[in-house]
């Protein structure tokens, strides 16, 4: 696989700027990551890293509300934010001579983001994110999986026991001094990691960064990472059941596993697509089209660095199929691939998909630079984007085999069944 | 703090050279080499779209072209997925109203490989009656899983409700249950004969190629493929009455999906460019006018939008949004008043520059991607558009002035003739909507 160039560096302040040239394109992107996620929420505040992350698009000393997007927009480019467990990122894509725009706007922001923060702009962010909840999650088939999933897996008071979009009533909650608080605490330079990728000229980027970034204040108090310290497995099985408005069963299936970054969890990367990725997986081959139990299957794991990670799937019944019928295939050809390993077409197969999946990844400048982001503020290791696919091609059979058999077992799973409204009663 | 810094000097962008062939079986062969790419996508677009089907076959075109994909005489559906993908390719295989695409996206050193598959897959497919069975029940599963998501039901419920009754655009066009239930594997074999033919088919190879080793390729593996196809369908898609409201009552909601349009423009409308800028101002961007005054003012909604879908004949034009059932009648009337100010207050010339400017200057980003080049050529091959469409883009989005925007938006946009389609609790809206003087009100169950 080709290597991207890395240069790294770091402002007085604290602030890291990762820099990957590539001019083939007249486009570039710019990329933060703040080393801030709802697994940093305190209690009673759940979906508050969320909601700051919209009040970071309301307005700063020099800019209007809603006047990131227009501006970032007028000059040809595409931008966005999303808040994760571990993290909120901020990110522009844009013609390569409009860099500096990019690079002052968020600097702007991180500078100066209080002086324009008002009651009602906060307000009115409020009932914009109580509406994502409620399109996402409230109103939506399956909608709330993920919140009950990491409720399970997770236990009370862990930092992933609570989704990122939080509660109703703890987004009612918030307030102007939570924004002051959050803002003080965690939005300097000292967390943040900024990334350009693209097309740029290194001495004047790296310029850039200074002149802008240069003059934010550290903050020397940053609080110390959140305790994320869990058993490495759960102990028990634990089963979950909801009836939901939904015309299909489905089942969720939950472990918790070793922390993104660490060998076991690259093997049960490869497990997962082994099981789950493409038309020849076993998920697929065995459930949906041969014994035609399934209308889909779906396995991943969730790129997180806090104690343990998840490995996860779910499955949909097709119509007459029982919950139970599904779970004990679905759980057959999980104890296949454990027990008896992955064979050389498996591995041949995944690893030859993945290498086109990442290459087609990388051609977008943006989803490089977050990559470089997600490497230097989880692992402070920006390098780690070139060595992916061959971490990836490094795992064995014997490495997939081990890390299922440890970690997809019945006392360390949870398994969420919903089935139609109307059977359930 | 350092005030807004001026921008740079913009580097020239061109959307990148292609060759055209036509191979003597009448397949337009598409190259666009791309310098130093390590990609390559092959997507082979045939016009065996929806708009080929009969209706009493309506979603035989889709699962056509998604039963390809399970094999080819030679190998079977397993055997098929696991030659494609040990290469790493994953072949796609899907349709819309104008045609269908076949093709994947694989390391360069792949294109032989796997064009040879696709070929064979074209050519020869396996078209297994087991595995139809298969496909069908999913896609019936499908539309009922459809049914119980709110927006996808508001979509499929919008077109049922804005079309005339017998105008195919009134439905999805993966079909419906009462057709898809009565399509056999008898269906797809003849649709497949009638259809996928090299006459009214393209393919573009773009990415890490050498054009003449491309389209050698393409001659050697598709050498045995003939006929002429028998080509899409015309139809005139009229609207189902003037202002009305329908209520899609899905009990327990706590939001209402609103769909609020009319029948639109087709691909080939005079006014397309203004029509594309006017929709982007009104609900295309984050700033438009009603993403601003539905989520940035008044916070009814995670997101305001409106959009065009022009097709060979005219899809539908819709604004839409996701509202909490509280303010499901004022928000109607939000997205009313938009479409109306559209009409009335045109915009002033920075309001129209910043869209235009987007839209202009967003263009290299649209093509950064090896499947996002060939996905460009897809038009100009299914609509016949000119060769240097997309070099003449830019200058025909420059050229819109802000009178173009209100003769397009007085001409494209009608409130008057609206659809309200509304799919929510109807317990919870029903008298506040049928007190609203909005039009006549109808509620119906969800499909």
């Amino acid at each position: 696989m080709p290597q991207l160039p890395i240069e790294r560096h770091r402002l007085d302040n604290g602030l890291r700027v990762i820099l990957s040239r590539d001019p083939r394109a007249p486009l570039v992107a710019v990329n933060l990551w703040y080393d801030v996620g709802s697994r940093h929420e305190k209690p009673g505040k759940t979906g508050f890293a969320h909601l700051f992350e919209h009040m970071m698009f309301q307005g700063s000393a020099n800019v209007e509300k809603g006047e990131h997007f227009s501006l970032v927009q007028a000059a040809g480019g595409s931008l966005n934010a999303s808040t994760w467990l571990d993290r909120t990122n901020y990110f522009e894509t844009l013609p390569g001579h409009e860099l500096e725009l990019a690079i002052w706007l968020e600097a702007d922001r991180m500078a100066s983001l209080l002086p324009a923060m008002t009651q009602e702009k906060l307000d009115n962010q409020r009932e914009v994110v109580k509406n994502e909840r409620r399109s996402s999650v409230d109103n939506q088939p399956y909608g709330d999986w993920d919140e009950r999933i990491q409720a399970l897996v997770y236990p009370d008071g862990h930092p992933y026991h609570h989704s990122t979009i939080g509660s109703m009533e703890d987004l009612e909650a918030a307030s102007l001094d939570d924004v002051r608080d959050f803002f003080a605490t965690w939005y300097a330079p000292n967390n943040a990691v900024l990334t350009i990728a693209g097309d740029f000229e290194t001495d004047a980027a790296l310029a850039m960064a200074h002149r802008h970034f240069g003059p934010i204040r550290a903050n020397p108090s940053l609080p110390p990472p959140p305790d994320m310290t869990v058993d490495a497995i759960i102990g028990r099985g634990v089963r979950d059941t909801s009836a939901d408005r939904v015309p299909l069963t489905r089942i969720y299936l939950a472990h918790r596993i070793p922390p993104f970054g660490t060998d076991a969890f690259d093997a049960l990367d490869v497990g997962a697509d082994i099981l789950g990725s493409g038309r020849a997986s076993r998920l697929y081959a065995g459930l949906v089209r041969e014994q035609r139990l399934a209308q889909d299957a779906s396995v991943f794991v969730f790129p997180i660095v806090g104690g343990a990670s998840m490995l996860a799937l779910w499955v949909t019944a097709r119509p007459g199929v029982t919950a139970e019928t599904l779970e004990a295939a679905t759980l057959a050809e999980i104890d296949r691939l454990a027990t008896n390993g992955p064979t050389d077409s498996d591995l041949e197969r995944v690893r030859n998909l993945h290498a086109a999946h990442a290459a087609g990844s990388l051609e977008r400048i943006s989803e490089r630079a977050d990559r470089l982001s997600m490497y230097a503020c989880l692992f402070d290791e920006p390098e780690r984007i070139n060595s992916e696919v061959a971490r990836y091609a490094a795992v064995d059979a014997a490495r997939v085999a081990a890390a299922l058999r440890a970690s997809a077992r019945e006392d360390n799973r949870v398994t969420l069944t919903y089935v139609p409204a109307e059977a359930a009663s | 703090m350092i005030a807004r810094p001026p921008a740079g000097t913009p580097r020239t962008y061109r959307f990148p050279d292609f060759v055209r062939h036509q191979l003597p079986s009448g397949l337009g062969v598409w190259l666009v080499p791309l310098a130093e790419r390590e990609l390559v996508s092959v997507h082979l677009v045939t016009d065996a779209g929806a708009a080929t089907e009969d209706e009493a076959q309506a979603g035989i075109a889709a699962l056509t072209a998604q039963l390809l994909v399970t094999g080819t005489e030679r190998l079977d559906a397993a055997t098929f997925a696991e030659t494609t993908e040990r290469l790493g390719i994953s072949v796609g295989s899907e349709s819309t109203w104008d045609s269908a695409r076949a093709g994947f996206t694989a390391l360069g050193s792949k294109l032989d490989d796997g064009l040879a598959l696709l070929a064979e897959m074209i050519l020869t497919p396996r078209l297994d009656a087991g595995e139809f069975e298969r496909l069908k029940g999913e896609r019936l599963n499908d539309i009922l899983q459809a049914r119980a998501d709110p927006g996808r039901l508001a979509e499929e419920s919008f077109l049922r409700e804005v079309y005339a009754p017998d105008v195919p655009y009134g439905r999805l066009a993966a079909g419906v249950p009462e057709s898809v239930r009565a399509l056999d594997v008898a269906s797809a074999r003849a649709f497949h004969d009638a259809h996928y033919a090299p006459g009214v088919a393209h393919l573009v190879i773009a990415g890490a190629i050498d054009p003449d080793v491309a389209l050698a390729a393409a001659e050697r593996h598709l050498a045995d493929w003939s006929g002429a196809g028998t080509g899409h369908r015309t139809f005139e898609p009229r609207q189902r009455g003037g202002r009305r409201v329908v209520l899609v009552n899905r009990p327990g909601s706590v939001q209402s999906e609103l769909r609020v349009g009319h029948v639109g423009i087709d691909r080939h409308h005079p006014a397309y460019v203004p029509a594309l800028v006017m929709a982007a101002l009104l609900g295309g961007v984050f700033g438009s006018r009603l993403n601003r005054r539905l989520r940035e003012e008044l916070g009814y909604t995670y997101g305001a939008r409106c959009t065009f879908d022009p097709r060979r004949a005219a899809g539908p034009f819709t604004a839409s949004a996701a509202v909490q059932t509280e303010v499901t009648v004022d928000a109607i009337r939000e997205l009313l008043g938009q479409l109306e100010r559209i009409r009335s207050e045109p915009p002033d010339e920075a309001e129209l520059a910043a869209v235009r400017d987007f839209l202009v200057g967003v263009f290299p980003l649209r093509f950064e991607t090896t499947p996002g080049i060939a996905a460009a050529i897809e038009p100009l091959a299914v609509y016949g558009l000119p060769d240097d469409y997309w070099q003449t883009y830019r200058s025909r989005l420059e050229a819109v002035t802000v009178d173009d925007v209100l003769a397009a938006a007085r001409d494209l946009v009608r409130p008057d003739d609206a659809l309200i389609l509304v799919t929510g609790d109807a317990s919870r809206v029903r008298d506040e909507l049928a007190a609203a003087d909005l039009g006549p009100l109808e509620v119906v169950p969800a499909a």
